[in-house]
């Protein structure tokens, strides 16, 4: 395979709740490549936002295990990391902004120290300095792979004269940790903040959160996460909580960034429009299970499992005068309690007896379809001639 | 193939409204189901009801539990613990484990008197102030009143104020009572009006009000409904309180007479000023473990129910999930403290 | 936005001006209190002098109204009053009210430093036996009633521990002047190291006690609004910036929920008052505390009435300038409100 930052194999994800065990997540494998956007899409509860939260090793670990599987990242697999070594991976190698705006950024801090505590957090593994953040017997992080972000020569630009900055943030003078003097910190803060397309972010960083709007929150929350340059950055449905014309902003940004920064992205959303946009390539969740993934353009032009036919089908486009909206028939089941064989047959309009059989269909790559397409359905090849 | 669309509404289906015996009788269950999953809970249970159970005895049949009546004297003064004085005896030759049972239901039905009136009064107040307080109507004024009141009886310490009622009443089980009761009535005050005021927005008593129900009926149905449960957790908690701080009052010497009433903080008072607690120090094992296994034990019912019926908290303790808006919400920006509802804390006693 | 430091002071002062009709109230309160019953004078007094008696009874037996106002001018006056024996009450709590509140200032102390952590640690293992370890803990010390600690302490524990239990210091009057009556401070202020560590020595056990007893409320409101913050998903961002959970919960997290643990400071105040009552009187510490005991008869003592009136006064006038003083950390720690 190509150079893969992150590759997820067989991971299974549980939830002991007192009620019994469920499997959020079942045994779902799939790559970033470097400099990729994969995107992954699923209805509300099929396990997306649990697979997200696994890869760092975010979910609470009482009441979710592990239940299985490897997370390849950087040549380490993080299964077998323990938890209290995870903050040394996390922030520069992997990072990761989330759904709300209201609620990502702390109400307490100004926007200055957030940013701030992110590239110090960052300068502190770059030089080697520093005791808190460094995980014992970790190495440094190789930088010399990827180039600077450079947000192009209009943005970058001493814009600001020194004496402005100075006035603006009130803070000792030389940061003891990393050396660089809370001037170098506020260049470098504000340079992310444009990089976000934030016009004047001297004027915001001594506000507080809770005084900016969505969109502007959301850029700020892409801009922290970018300043420690991580090698991964997962998107856990970034634009669901913003209005349509932000969202389209943000998305825009988004995009631009991906060609500027170089950082992969892990797309999670239920939105198959701003998957489209963004993605290169495309994987759909059922049920917690992943049941296709390939690259977008051929997963929407010709889909290879039912369910992401039936979505693509339900996706109501400008207007519609020949009857009723399209459905698919039934429930997502319990997972507690999941259907056995392929998770999907109890609504499946070319269910086969066989796909009630324990285990369900593994997801295999499709003939007469890129490399890297693959879909979990037996019968993918007559999901072309499906109605 | 595309799904068919289904009819709509579905054909109806006729089902019986559960009977209010079964209702009753499913919410025991469940009852039952929530403390055993909350051990520490569950042993408070326990405990509160092996108490009642103890001072029904006490009442009924004293000596199921003991040997002695209430003032006996034994001939043996001064013994340390032993098989037939499981708390020793004291200067007198009363058998301190037979005083403090005997205390039991004296200190509980004190307790419950306190808390249950305070409860009432000081709960029906709160309810009138807090809902009907539009400023500029009768109500308006009242409620202001009330609460400038019942701020000025907030700031005392419960305990000094009790003293202070105490020394200018007298000694007794009456002036006992009303002492503690007129310094405990504000907390419920507070707490209910508190709650009345976050429920009288929502939007179900709007809903009734514009379908023509008067006034005191959505008091009584809508909104004592919800407010009852938060004030009955509170009120499992204040007993407790209260109780320490009867029993406070006792040992100061404010309180009941020792021995010829038994009372667990008169009695205490008497061990400290007849010096015997420095020179048998086990006389503090009657009274003082009584207090303490009570009071614990009504702390850990209030406190475990008190976390169980929390909505927030039983949301972040089953699982993980994205805050949402409703999560996030800050406490609202400080009121003045007149107007601060209640953080549903009892009140400390010394 | 209106948080400037001028605006701060237009908060305060607000604040400070509303005290003034509540400390009114007080006083009144205080003294229809203690004067609501009919005058006792043999029973309260019994081994007085005739002339002693005969004053209680010319005092007592004028309408309620007019003992108020003669109360009232007084204090106005600076003069407050005088225990039946004699001995003036202003000079008492001078001397006693420093004292209190350097014992008040050490619980307070150990609560936060003790009782915050714990209440970080049950959200953190919440549901689980972590949780009901610290939910034993507190509650043990919230049913253990003040005279059943104090008691334990100082004549179980003590000795076991090797750590006074009575008074100040070893000796009194100590040799050095007290400027401030505050023990620890002005043996530290007279340069004399043994006499400070025996002050701190001897304000170990008190102050230990009282916190024990009062740490209740922290721990309980420390966990819940943990509980509250931990799920969020700026809690979350902070993890994922690589920050080690020990700063995610305590710079992050914590600050938030501080916020409304502050607001529990004004219950907390009066716990604490109420809990130096008994503490000083078992201890032997010279404060309010045990002037309060006394005044208000407690042990048997002839009541005090100016003296009870004053120290019921001054506990409340503390309560609520505890109240006052969370009212405005609360301004301070959240910056979504607005001082103006």
């Amino acid at each position: 395979m190509t150079d893969a930052v992150v590759s997820i194999e067989g991971l299974s994800i549980d939830y002991v709740v007192g009620a019994g065990r469920f499997r959020a997540v079942s045994d779902v494998s799939l790559e970033v490549e470097r400099g990729h956007v994969v995107g992954i899409v699923g209805e509300t509860g099929c396990g997306k936002s649990t697979l997200a939260q696994a890869i760092p090793r975010l979910l609470p670990e009482p009441p979710a295990t592990i239940g299985g599987g490897k997370i390849f990242f950087e040549g380490r697999d993080l299964v077998q990391v323990p938890l209290w070594k995870m903050p040394a991976i996390r922030g520069t190698g992997i990072n990761m902004i989330f759904q709300e705006p209201l609620n990502s950024l702390n109400p307490a801090f100004r926007i200055y120290d957030q940013v701030a505590e992110a590239v110090r957090i960052r300068r502190v593994r770059e030089t080697n300095g520093g005791s808190v953040v460094r995980a014992a017997g970790s190495g440094p992080f190789d930088y010399s792979r990827r180039p600077d972000p450079s947000a192009g020569d209009a943005w970058s630009g001493k814009v600001v004269p020194g004496g402005a900055v100075q006035e603006v943030v009130h803070r000792k003078q030389v940061d003891r940790e990393t050396g660089g003097t809370h001037g170098e910190i506020a260049e470098e803060v504000l340079s992310y903040l444009r990089l976000v397309r934030i016009n004047d972010p001297e004027t915001i960083l001594n506000l507080y959160p809770h005084e900016l709007s969505g969109g502007m929150r959301q850029r700020i929350m892409i801009a922290m996460a970018l300043s420690e340059k991580p090698s991964l950055l997962i998107a856990d449905e970034p634009t669901s909580a913003l209005d349509v014309t932000i969202q389209a902003q943000v998305l825009t940004l988004m995009k631009e960034l991906i060609t500027e920064v170089n950082t992969s992205i892990l797309f999670i959303s239920h939105d198959l429009g701003v998957i489209a946009e963004t993605a290169d390539e495309l994987g759909v969740m059922y049920a917690g299970k992943l049941v296709e993934f390939g690259p977008v353009a051929e997963v929407f032009a010709s889909p290879r499992h039912p369910y992401t036919k039936l979505l693509l089908r339900a996706a109501p486009t400008r207007y519609k005068t020949d009857g009723p909206l399209l459905s698919i028939a039934g429930n997502v089941p319990n997972l507690s309690r999941p259907p056995s064989g392929c998770r999907f047959h109890p609504r499946c309009p070319i269910a086969r007896p066989q796909c009630k059989g324990d285990p369900g269909p593994p997801l295999a790559p499709v003939e007469g379809a890129s490399a890297n397409h693959r879909s979990a359905c037996f019968f993918a090849s007559e999901v072309a001639q499906m109605a | 193939m595309e799904s068919a669309p289904s009819s709509f509404p579905p054909a109806a289906r006729t089902v019986s409204p559960t009977s209010r015996g079964r209702r009753t009788w499913i919410a025991v269950v469940g009852f039952f189901r929530v403390l055993r999953a909350n051990p520490l809970t569950m042993a408070g249970f326990v405990i509160v009801v092996a108490i009642g159970v103890a001072a029904l005895i006490m009442i009924v049949d004293p000596h199921l539990l003991t040997r002695y009546g209430p003032d006996q004297l034994t001939t043996s003064y001064n013994l340390p613990p032993s098989w037939a004085h499981p708390a020793g005896t004291d200067g007198i030759g009363l058998d301190i484990y037979s005083e403090t049972l005997y205390a039991l239901p004296l200190d509980l039905a004190i307790a419950f008197a306190i808390a249950g009136t305070a409860m009432i009064a000081g709960g029906g107040l709160g309810l009138v102030a807090g809902f009907w307080d539009k400023p500029g109507t009768v109500g308006g004024y009242v409620s202001i009143v009330v609460l400038r009141i019942t701020d000025i009886f907030l700031a005392f310490p419960s305990l000094i104020l009790a003293l202070a009622i105490a020394v200018s009443l007298g000694r007794g089980v009456w002036q006992l009572i009303v002492a503690i009761l007129l310094t405990w009535w504000p907390f419920y005050v507070r707490l209910v009006r508190g709650e009345t005021l976050a429920v009288k927005h929502l939007p179900y008593v709007t809903a009734a009000r514009a379908a023509g129900v008067t006034e005191g009926r959505i008091v009584l149905r809508h909104v004592l409904r919800n407010v009852l449960e938060p004030v009955v957790v509170y009120f499992k908690l204040d007993i407790g309180t209260v109780l320490v701080t009867l029993s406070t009052i006792g040992f100061v010497g404010l309180g009941l007479v020792y021995p010829s009433q038994a009372e667990w903080g008169s009695m205490m008072s008497y061990y400290q000023n007849a010096g015997l607690i420095t020179a048998q120090p086990w006389t503090v094992l009657g009274p003082g473990v009584a207090i303490f296994v009570t009071v614990l034990a009504f702390s850990l019912l209030g406190d475990g129910l008190r976390d169980i019926l929390d909505p927030r908290s039983r949301r972040v303790l089953a699982g993980t999930g994205s805050g949402s808006i409703t999560a996030a919400q800050p406490a609202e920006p400080p009121l003045p403290a007149a107007e601060a509802p209640a953080a549903p804390e009892a009140p400390t006693a010394a | 936005m209106g948080r400037s430091p001028s605006d701060l002071g237009i908060f305060v002062g607000k604040r400070l001006v509303q005290l003034v009709p509540v400390l009114i109230g007080i006083i009144v309160l205080t003294f229809v209190f203690t004067h609501i019953s009919v005058a006792n004078c043999a029973v309260w007094y019994p081994h007085a002098s005739k002339s002693t008696l005969a004053n209680c009874q010319a005092q007592f037996s004028k309408p309620l109204t007019t003992q108020f106002w003669n109360y009232f001018v007084n204090l106005l006056q600076g003069n407050w009053g005088a225990s039946v024996a004699g001995s003036p009450v202003y000079p008492a709590i001078a001397t006693g009210l420093p004292a209190t509140l350097e014992l008040v200032f050490a619980s307070l102390f150990l609560m936060i430093v003790v009782g915050i952590p714990l209440g970080v640690m049950a959200a953190q293992a919440a549901g689980r036996w972590g949780d009901h370890l610290v939910r034993v803990f507190y509650l043990t010390g919230w049913a253990t009633p003040t005279y059943l600690g104090a008691v334990i302490a100082a004549i179980f524990l003590a000795p076991y521990l090797g750590l006074p239990s009575h008074g100040e210091f070893t000796s009194n009057p100590p040799p050095f002047p007290q400027y401030t009556h505050m023990s620890v401070l002005d043996a530290l202020l007279a340069g004399n190291l043994p006499w400070t560590v025996d002050a701190i020595k001897h304000l170990v056990l008190p102050a230990t006690v009282l916190a024990f007893i009062n740490m209740g409320i922290a721990t309980r409101m420390t966990r819940s609004s943990m509980l509250e913050v931990i799920p969020l998903d700026y809690v979350k961002s902070a993890r994922m910036k690589g920050l080690p959970e020990f700063w995610v919960m305590y710079k992050h997290a914590l600050r938030n929920s501080l916020i409304t643990t502050t607001t529990v400071l004004g219950v907390t105040a009066g716990g604490l008052l109420a809990g130096t009552v008994v503490i000083e009187e078992v201890f032997g510490w010279p404060g309010i505390g045990a002037y309060a005991y006394t005044a208000i008869g407690g042990g048997g003592a002839a009541p005090n009435f100016d003296g009870a009136i004053a120290v019921v006064a001054v506990f409340a006038v503390g309560v609520v300038i505890a109240n006052l003083i969370a009212d405005i950390l609360y301004g301070i720690l959240d910056p979504r409100v607005d001082w103006r």
